[in-house]
């Protein structure tokens, strides 16, 4: 016993942790990639022609809340999506601490969870907008106009009063960089600033999610392929054969385009199932070499059924690749989700980088192109950097 | 080595087969149809006798009006023929529009599988005129049969000979003509004229198990395709009835002027950049050229088009000095060949370097890479101890290994080098594939769209196997065995 406590119990993933830390960089990208969630999630407090609170001689009106869940204010569902996030948040973090400090359970429970808990989130908001039945109220007019009949007004607004979809009329438009509007204006004139705020939560999205579809035909056709062999390996990596030769990036362009009332989510789907076929030669080379090993071997003895040695023993061995190649799939598919905006393929009403650079370049208007394009940049940039210093924290060659 | 490469040439055939069925359902089953304005046209209300008639010409001349995969149309049952009828009648005025256009296409589309049906209810509707007007008119259409490859440049005899019959025949029926509002009496007239033709034409609408199967597999959309593709045909544009393979090989030139430097300036560029941050590992230059790499390799390169479009170009603010887009001046006719060559240097400055920095960023790292493998290795250690001199032992000895992950990306390249590249042409207003490709799905024209997504499915697919032997060509360890 004595002799036992001085080891401490070293995970593979705590390795990997420790060395992911040195590389200063890459934690700087890690740092970069939360604010931009946390930036994405909390976008209505940065701005929304919603106040806050306001209230018109003495009576207070909390509209604020509501209007989060207004689909005429937030055409798209991803914005709903995030906003019920938004109010579900602080219950998020009180639930990843009951999870991890009071009930410790394992990791993998814990993230079943955890994910389920957010999905629950995101099906609630949704029903919650299809039930609001409120029209795009302008409460600065109302308020304006409460002034100038000399009542008594008071109201909190977000740091900007802009929503993505509110034109602004009064110049003319696309605006140069004002103190109104920080970046300017674009063509019909909506706020770019706000259009590039709520433009990360599009970009966020598209990434994690299609790149959550692809990992998952991937990890399941790979697993398969590698896990049974013979004729299921065959055929398996026949099709990856067939699907590798697609001209993906055209196949995408060309499916977008046939798509009559595009949304964000077809292009997620889009993106999903032509890029899966890299994740599953990954999967299955790994599946292929862990399944000759002897704890494999081990478990078959023990009589654990198949679904359970494949998903519970191999495949947390095989994560690794799996979470680079998951990184760098981030940044490729917001760079190919703003490729189809760029080309007007992607969803037209959706504030995305790419529809607003584009826009810029229709425009020759210099705040319209260096703005989202930094922005993409920016964005793939980290994804790049983070997924590299994971790969090189997990080569055992490049262990200090 | 032979065998190796026809053994590899065989499997490409079902591959290749499998990507083309793939694409296809894809491209047949995705929502919309096809023909552009044609078909938007039909799409809406109820479109005018005339363009609907071309329409249904488009149809049938693009196969469109055949199921996708498999043909079961010979057992064509009363109730589904009865139902279309039904709902394109629309009598009761209840069925909503889209329903009843989709019956009219559907009734169309079964042509001359209908015949049989529609005559058995014909003789059951009696009685019934606006039903029966409807029925009539359907006949009318479907009884008519297509002339054999009406839109070939030559006919042998035989086929000039049936088509005359077919002419013949379709001109008999045409005399059936019952207008809309005939009364019972005219309308029993033509259907007894119906009656005889039917009892004189019957066995052509008797299949045997045999022309079942046939049907079955034949007569679809697929099967037509494939035909053709076969004889290496990928049909003709929906647009201007051009061939695609034609249209295809005439954008190709300005595709490959664009590509084919930027691959060569990528390598000369990438090359000694990779070697000599490689040899130079962990210096300062080194640490310099990763972040600088890195930060053009995840540059958008749509974005730095728009950047170097808006400071150098005419149409921007700054520096006037390239022109907005175009491969050549309007004015090319009265060049010089000299002329010429500047005019299109001049023109494909701006999108040769949006091309050539996002490979060479990603080929100096593979570059690098590939050095640093080699670099450590005993045989270099020995060449050094031999006492040759750096030069010599970077150059000869080191690169030769090093280079082989980069030459065999070559053959990776070709998609690339043929497709061009969407996003830059489109920018630039360069008129090769790229454009080509983004028109073709603006237009809707599928055989088009399916002519460049095989064509690239085929250069990937000869891209994998040049990338295979020239490993094998760089590197003798490498065999076949």
């Amino acid at each position: 016993m004595e002799e036992e406590k001085k080891y401490k119990k070293v995970s593979y993933w705590s390795v990997v942790w420790s060395q992911f830390k040195k590389n200063k960089v890459a934690l700087w990208g890690l740092g970069a990639i939360i604010l931009l969630l946390l930036q994405a999630i909390y976008s209505p407090f940065l701005s929304l022609d919603v106040p806050l609170v306001y209230s018109v001689e003495g009576t207070t009106h909390f509209p604020f809340l509501v209007e989060l869940f207004n689909k005429n204010r937030f055409e798209n569902t991803v914005d709903i999506l995030f906003n019920g996030i938004m109010v579900a948040s602080p219950f998020i973090v009180a639930l990843w601490f009951v999870l991890k400090k009071v009930l410790s359970f394992s990791t993998s429970k814990n993230l079943v969870i955890f994910i389920g808990f957010l999905i629950l989130v995101c099906i609630l908001s949704s029903v919650a907008s299809e039930n609001t039945k409120m029209g795009n109220k302008k409460y600065k007019d109302e308020i304006a106009a409460a002034k100038a009949d000399g009542k008594k007004v008071s109201a909190i607004f977000p740091l900007m009063k802009w929503s993505y979809k509110e034109t602004d009329l009064e110049g003319r438009n696309p605006q140069a960089p004002s103190a109104k509007h920080l970046l300017g204006t674009d063509a019909t004139g909506r706020d770019v600033l706000t259009r590039m705020l709520y433009g990360t939560r599009i970009s966020m999205t598209i990434g994690v999610v299609a790149v959550s579809i692809y990992m998952l035909i991937g990890i399941v056709l790979g697993a398969l392929a590698g896990y049974f062999g013979g004729a299921i390996d065959l055929w398996i990596s026949r099709l990856i054969e067939v699907v590798i030769c697609f001209p993906t990036f055209f196949l995408i362009l060309t499916l977008a385009a046939f798509i009559e009332k595009r949304t964000v989510f077809h292009v997620m789907i889009l993106i999903g199932v032509v890029s899966w076929t890299g994740v599953a030669r990954l999967v299955r080379g790994e599946f292929l070499r862990q399944r000759g090993m002897d704890y494999v071997q081990a478990a078959i003895a023990l009589g654990i059924s198949r679904a359970k040695i494949i998903f519970t023993h191999i495949l947390p061995n095989a994560m690794g690749p799996i979470l680079v190649s998951a990184t760098f799939g981030i940044a490729s598919a917001i760079l190919t989700e703003s490729s189809l905006s760029f080309l007007g393929l992607g969803d037209t009403t959706a504030p995305s980088w790419g529809g607003i650079l584009n826009v810029g370049r229709q425009q020759g208007k210099l705040w319209l192109i260096l703005a989202p394009g930094f922005a993409i940049f920016f964005v793939v940039s980290v994804f790049n950097l983070v997924g590299e210093a994971i790969r090189d924290a997990m080569d055992p060659r490049l262990r200090q | 080595m032979w065998t190796y490469i026809a053994k590899r040439i065989l499997w490409m055939i079902p591959t290749f087969f499998a990507i083309s069925l793939i694409i296809f359902l894809i491209l047949n089953l995705a929502p919309g149809k096809p023909g552009g304005t044609l078909a938007s046209g039909a799409e809406g209300q109820e479109a005018s006798g005339s363009s609907r008639e071309s329409y249904r010409v488009f149809k049938s001349q693009f196969n469109l009006d055949k199921p996708v995969l498999f043909n079961t149309r010979y057992a064509l049952s009363d109730e589904q023929v009865e139902k279309c009828l039904n709902n394109y009648a629309n009598e009761s005025g209840k069925v909503p529009m889209k329903e009843v256009i989709k019956s009219q296409e559907l009734l169309e589309d079964y042509g001359q599988y209908s015949i049989p049906s529609l005559i058995r209810i014909l003789k059951k509707s009696e009685g019934n005129q606006k039903f029966r007007a409807v029925v009539l008119e359907t006949l009318l259409q479907n009884a008519q049969r297509y002339p054999i490859n009406a839109y070939a440049e030559h006919l042998d005899e035989k086929t000039k000979k049936i088509n005359n019959e077919i002419d013949i025949e379709n001109n008999q029926i045409r005399t059936f003509a019952c207008s809309k509002d005939a009364s019972l009496k005219d309308q029993e007239k033509v259907a007894q004229k119906w009656y005889a033709w039917y009892g004189k034409h019957e066995d052509r609408f008797k299949y045997s198990f045999w022309q079942k199967v046939g049907i079955f597999f034949t007569d679809t959309r697929f099967f037509k395709y494939w035909a053709s593709l076969i004889r290496f045909d990928f049909g003709v544009s929906h647009i201007d009835k051009k061939p695609v393979m034609g249209k295809i090989l005439s954008k190709l030139q300005y595709s490959l002027c664009l590509s084919v430097p930027a691959v060569i300036f990528a390598y000369i560029i990438s090359v000694p950049l990779g070697v000599f941050s490689a040899v130079k590992q962990n210096s300062k230059f080194d640490r310099v050229c990763a972040v600088i790499l890195f930060m053009l390799y995840s540059l958008p390169s749509f974005f730095v088009a728009t950047v170097l479009l808006y400071f150098f170009s005419q149409g921007g603010d700054f520096l006037k000095i390239f022109p907005t887009g175009g491969f050549q001046s309007p004015s090319v006719d009265s060049m010089t060949t000299w002329e010429k060559t500047k005019d299109i240097i001049w023109h494909i400055v701006l999108p040769l370097i949006c091309m050539t920095y996002g490979s060479f960023a990603s080929l100096s790292r593979y570059a690098r890479t590939g050095m640093l493998d080699v670099i450590r290795s005993d045989y270099v250690r020995t060449a050094r101890a031999k006492g040759l001199s750096e030069f010599v032992v970077v150059v000869k000895h080191a690169m030769r290994n090093g280079m082989i992950p980069i030459i065999t990306l070559l053959g990776t390249l070709l998609p690339v080098i043929i497709g061009g590249s969407v996003i830059i042409e489109y920018i630039f207003g360069i008129p090769g594939m790229g454009q080509l490709s983004i028109t073709s799905i603006y237009n809707r024209d599928y055989n088009m769209i399916m002519g460049i997504q095989l064509i690239s499915a085929i250069l990937v697919l000869i891209g994998i196997l040049l990338s295979d032997l020239l490993y094998a060509l760089v590197d003798p360890r490498i065999s076949f065995k």
